[in-house]
């Protein structure tokens, strides 16, 4: 065990060689390469972070715009609801009014029809009365009730004023050849005599009296005067009262 | 048990310069341990193979202890430290190969290692400290104490140089008078144990340098400090 300075000095001389040997060829481009790798590990984690940041810019984004589209759906679905519900109510208010006025309808139907019924019960009582009235009336007819008739019409002829037997006289125009005189019974000769001369007195004329027998008449007599007719009997008399209801109606 | 077992003589002069086996040894190992890096580092690839991810791993370690002791000048010391760990292993585990001897069993290697962690510890204080600053730790804490900081550089550097000699060169001897007593084969688990204090070795020769010059370097880290809380 001894010192050999030779051996000394070559090898600090060998070790320092060595150093830069490996300096050289394998520290360095081994800590290069891992610094390259280092750095491109980096830049992949850069990349990567950038990359996850977009990715949650477009989450953010794509969340936004979610919740814009849900606030719009949502706003739209409002719209459409208020919309619905102003058609439901104008529809409700549409039906309203049309079953107001079917309801209208049906009561203006309703009353119509029954005033309808009335009528038709009126028409058929006044039918029955007027049958009633006429059977009553034919059983009843007789010279008596001719008589009587005569006797009021000769009454209403004198009673009647001086402008009426003026138009009476206008409307016939030219004047009649004879006048006619129906009766249900045959008149007396007093009873024509009487006729006659008011007649004449009423008319103006001075015109053959022609009589008939009419026994439709059932009792009393009519007058006819070119185109005009003077009724005072009992079957014209049923007949108007039958149109005076029609009439009425 | 020849003499140059026990001995390394010179195998011949080169002027006045005596060139022994240790030497010899030195420069085969340089020229493969160059050819290997040049030939392993001429195509490195982002993705490694093999060798590249075993050459990488290696020198990641290496940085890796570095920077768990002086994390502030990795890059300054990395290449002196990691050369030291590369040299001893090799050497240590040169002596495996029949017919050669580890060049740390020799002395004049191994205190050729020892005196270049002496001069680095001061060659890194001052370049990274400068002259001053650097000079001035040794008056700490008290000026009283320069002897012995003197005293305690010397003997760690002499004890650096003992340690792996003594200790490659026992098992070399070991192994050797196993051997001669016991006959072929038996000195084989010698030899497992060789590997495994080459190893140790190798680690604790390069782990007290790099103390060393961290030592050194933190010195320095520690007074700023200081005086960063002083002046605060």
């Amino acid at each position: 065990m001894e010192l050999n300075w030779s051996t000394f000095v070559l090898e600090i001389f060998n070790f320092l060689v060595l150093l830069w040997i490996l300096k050289h060829f394998l520290y360095q481009p081994l800590l290069e390469m891992i610094a390259r790798r280092r750095a491109a590990i980096e830049n992949q984690l850069t990349e990567a972070e950038q990359q996850h940041a977009k990715a949650d810019a477009l989450k953010q984004q794509y969340e936004s715009r979610l919740a814009d589209w849900e606030r719009e759906r949502q706003k739209a679905m409002d719209k459409l609801m208020r919309e619905i519900e102003h058609h439901r109510s104008i529809q409700l208010e549409k039906l309203k009014s049309e079953l107001a006025q079917e309801a209208e309808k049906r009561r203006v139907a309703e009353s119509r029809q029954q005033q309808q019924t009335l009528h038709d019960i009126e028409q058929r009582a006044l039918q029955q009365a007027a049958e009633f009235s006429s059977r009553l009336l034919a059983e009843a007819a007789g010279p008596e009730l001719e008589n009587r008739l005569f006797e009021l019409l000769l009454d209403g002829l004198n009673a009647m004023p001086a402008e009426q037997i003026s138009a009476l006289s206008n409307e016939w125009g030219t004047a009649p050849e004879l006048i006619r005189v129906n009766s249900a019974y045959p008149l007396a000769d007093h009873q024509r005599q009487q006729l006659e001369a008011t007649l004449s007195r009423v008319t103006g004329l001075s015109v053959p009296v022609h009589y008939e027998q009419d026994t439709q008449l059932l009792a009393g007599l009519n007058i006819i005067i070119g185109a005009w007719l003077l009724q005072l009997n009992v079957r014209d008399e049923l007949q108007g009262f039958k149109e005076f209801t029609h009439v009425e109606h | 048990m020849g003499e140059d077992s026990l001995f390394i003589l010179p195998l011949f002069n080169l002027g006045p310069v005596q060139l022994t086996s240790t030497v010899i040894t030195t420069w085969v190992m340089m020229a493969i341990i160059g050819g290997f890096a040049w030939l392993a580092t001429r195509r490195l690839q982002m993705k490694p193979d093999r060798l590249q991810t075993l050459l990488e791993a290696m020198v990641s370690l290496i940085e890796e202890s570095i920077r768990g002791i002086a994390p502030q000048h990795v890059q300054q010391i990395m290449p002196f430290i990691g050369t030291l760990w590369v040299f001893i292993v090799i050497a240590n585990l040169t002596g495996l190969i029949p017919g050669m001897h580890s060049p740390t069993r020799d002395l004049s290697t191994t205190a050729a290692l020892a005196c270049l962690v002496f001069l680095s510890v001061h060659w890194f204080g001052i370049r990274i400290q400068g002259l001053k600053n650097y000079l001035q730790h040794y008056l700490q804490p008290s000026p009283i104490l320069l002897p012995f900081h003197i005293i305690s550089e010397m003997t760690r550097t002499i004890a650096l140089a003992v340690r792996l000699f003594g200790n490659m060169m026992s098992l070399e001897m070991v192994a050797l008078l196993i051997l001669l007593v016991a006959g072929f084969l038996v000195p084989v688990p010698i030899l497992m144990l060789h590997i495994v204090e080459a190893l140790v070795q190798a680690y604790i020769f390069g782990m007290l340098a790099l103390i060393y010059v961290a030592g050194g370097l933190q010195s320095q880290q520690r007074r700023q400090q200081k005086q960063g809380v002083s002046d605060a």
